[in-house]
């Protein structure tokens, strides 16, 4: 095993016992940390090696919650929150072959009226046929098995994110993302390279949105379907620096904590101040976190020559 | 004669109301050196387009390999042997060469029946372009020249039968010039690809090619050698008419 492997299987285990060692409260704020990180990291996977900006993340969680909100029950939890991640890959997969030729803020504008479009036509279905405005999950699982459910997706979205950056696919999509029409002339199928990342990436998001219903307890349309969801996976990830994975890791932890820190020191004032940091991030690190990693190194290694150096000099004196 | 191993039939390609290329037939045949010449706006790269799968034609059929891609993928002109350059360099910035090459070594080059060491690898790619250098160097910290060059790299790493050259010379000095030559002729002598050649450095273009293919207003107006087709009254005229406006 390579120290890096070690390093991580400690902290996934680390992670595990978790709730056991900490507050009702601190583990809440993990589990929102885990949520994100595989969220992003998964987003990060797609939109950030291809460049295809996709807002969607928001429709493909709250597939995933209402394949929870319509299944649980009948099905035990560790059936639906795989069956919600699937259920969001097909559904990407189909918008995915009709739209992905569509590139920058058209694809974008486009992800984002998908989730806006979904939510309306759960609306009204749930509406006209079922005659409900939400659904509520009885019995939901307890909050360790939640835990543990969404600890198990965040580990498999980085697990799934190192292997795709590694593989043949991955190259692809970064051939894609680096000059689409290129890569095709070089023999890389862009159509179904970009569909299956597409959908890949929304069988995280499904599988999170279903695994995080079961905690509303009460799910409706407008709270599973909130496109802030979308827009704050987009936004960590660019913050951490989307075309690396440590970048967005790093930056759902920060940005979750961050978010309720804030919240809770001043609640009148957290939205303007969260706002705040992010342009002052955006203007000074474009690059995002994962761009500070390079200099911080050179400083560290600057920093060991001189005392390299100084000592040398002590030895001599 | 050997096999065709790309054949167009009547390539129509309109842009709107414009007829960029007007019922154009070609063919290319194995270890065949031909030259592309015409006019700006005569529609040579447009061409190419069509005969890379870029660009789907409004009419016409084109058959690579002996299988038909009329109105395919480009993905599948690659992996058909088709590989072009573009007419400004689209190496992947950010890779180094050496990456840049193996791309396409990884994708339309994968697997393909290749007869000559020099395609073994990104690194024998990058020696017989003598670019070896290079290798660890991001693309975008190269000179124009070399990417020129890397771009050529690119299209190798696809393991090709035929390469198509846009204007692969242009804007390079007159010994470069030359140095793009020699390499093209190579291309052919010592790895047996045939070559489809768009330039306007016509005297180069003539000295190094057996064959001229002539475009002018969309419309193949001769195919020839090339001496031939400088004596050809009809490519004067598209010539001169073009010095004159």
């Amino acid at each position: 095993m390579k120290p890096r492997h070690a390093l991580l299987a400690v902290l996934v285990g680390l992670l595990a016992a978790a709730p056991w060692m900490l507050s009702d409260f601190m583990l809440s704020l993990v589990l929102t940390c885990l949520m994100y990180a595989g969220l992003t990291v998964t987003w990060a996977m797609f939109s950030g090696a291809t460049n295809y900006l996709s807002l969607a993340t928001a429709a493909f969680f709250g597939i995933g919650a209402y394949v929870t909100a319509w299944g649980f029950g009948a099905l035990p939890y560790a059936v639906v929150v795989p069956l919600g991640g699937v259920a969001s890959a097909v559904f990407a997969a189909l918008i995915g072959a009709a739209v992905l030729h569509l590139r920058g803020a058209y694809f974008a504008v486009l992800t984002f009226g998908l989730g806006e479009l979904v939510r309306h036509a759960i609306t009204y279905f749930e509406k006209s046929y079922a005659h409900t405005v939400g659904r509520v999950i009885a019995n939901p699982p307890e909050s360790t098995s939640v835990y543990l459910t969404v600890l198990a997706i965040a580990a498999a979205a980085v697990w799934a994110s190192v292997a795709v950056r590694r593989s043949r696919f991955g190259l692809a999509l970064a051939g894609i993302g680096a000059d689409e029409e290129r890569a095709e002339t070089l023999g890389v199928n862009t159509r179904r390279t970009k569909i299956a990342g597409f959908a890949l990436s929304a069988f995280f998001a499904g599988a999170l949105g279903a695994a995080m219903a079961v905690r509303w307890t009460y799910i409706e349309p407008n709270s599973v379907f909130n496109p802030f969801i979308g827009f704050q996976t987009v936004l960590i990830a660019m913050v951490g620096g989307a075309h690396t994975l440590i970048g967005p890791l790093v930056s759902s932890v920060v940005f979750s904590v961050l978010t309720e820190f804030l919240r809770l020191q001043f609640p009148y004032l957290f939205l303007t101040l969260l706002g705040l940091a992010l342009i002052l991030l955006v203007l000074y690190l474009p690059g995002g976190l994962a761009s500070l990693w390079p200099i911080l190194r050179a400083r560290i290694a600057a920093l060991g020559a001189r005392l390299a150096a100084l000592e040398g000099e002590g030895a001599r004196g | 004669m050997a096999d065709a191993l790309l054949t167009a039939q009547g390539i129509t390609v309109r842009f709107g109301g414009l007829l960029a290329v007007d019922a154009v037939g070609l063919e290319v045949r194995e270890r065949e050196l031909v030259g592309m010449i015409g006019p700006n706006g005569a529609g040579k790269t447009t061409l190419f387009h069509a005969l890379s799968g870029v660009l789907k034609p409004n009419a016409g059929r084109l058959v690579v390999g002996g299988d038909d891609l009329t109105g395919r993928p480009a993905h599948l002109f690659a992996t058909h042997g088709i590989a072009r350059t573009f007419q400004t360099p689209r190496v992947f910035r950010t890779m180094t060469a050496e990456q840049n090459v193996r791309f396409g070594l990884a994708f339309a080059g994968r697997g393909r029946r290749h007869s000559h060491c020099a395609f073994d690898d990104a690194g024998s790619i990058l020696g017989f372009l003598g670019l070896d250098e290079a290798a660890r160097v991001p693309a975008a910290a190269l000179t124009p020249a070399k990417q020129r060059l890397l771009e050529i790299g690119m299209a190798l790493g696809a393991r090709p039968r035929v390469l198509l050259l846009d204007e692969v010379a242009a804007g390079l000095t007159e010994a470069e010039v030359d140095a793009v030559s020699d390499l093209v002729r190579r291309v052919r002598d010592e790895l047996g690809l045939a070559v489809v050649w768009i330039e306007h450095a016509v005297r180069a273009l003539m000295n190094c090619v057996e064959r001229i293919v002539v475009l002018h207003q969309g419309r193949k107006i001769a195919d020839d050698l090339p001496q031939l087709v400088a004596r050809d009254p009809a490519v004067i005229e598209a010539y001169l008419g073009e010095a004159a406006a």
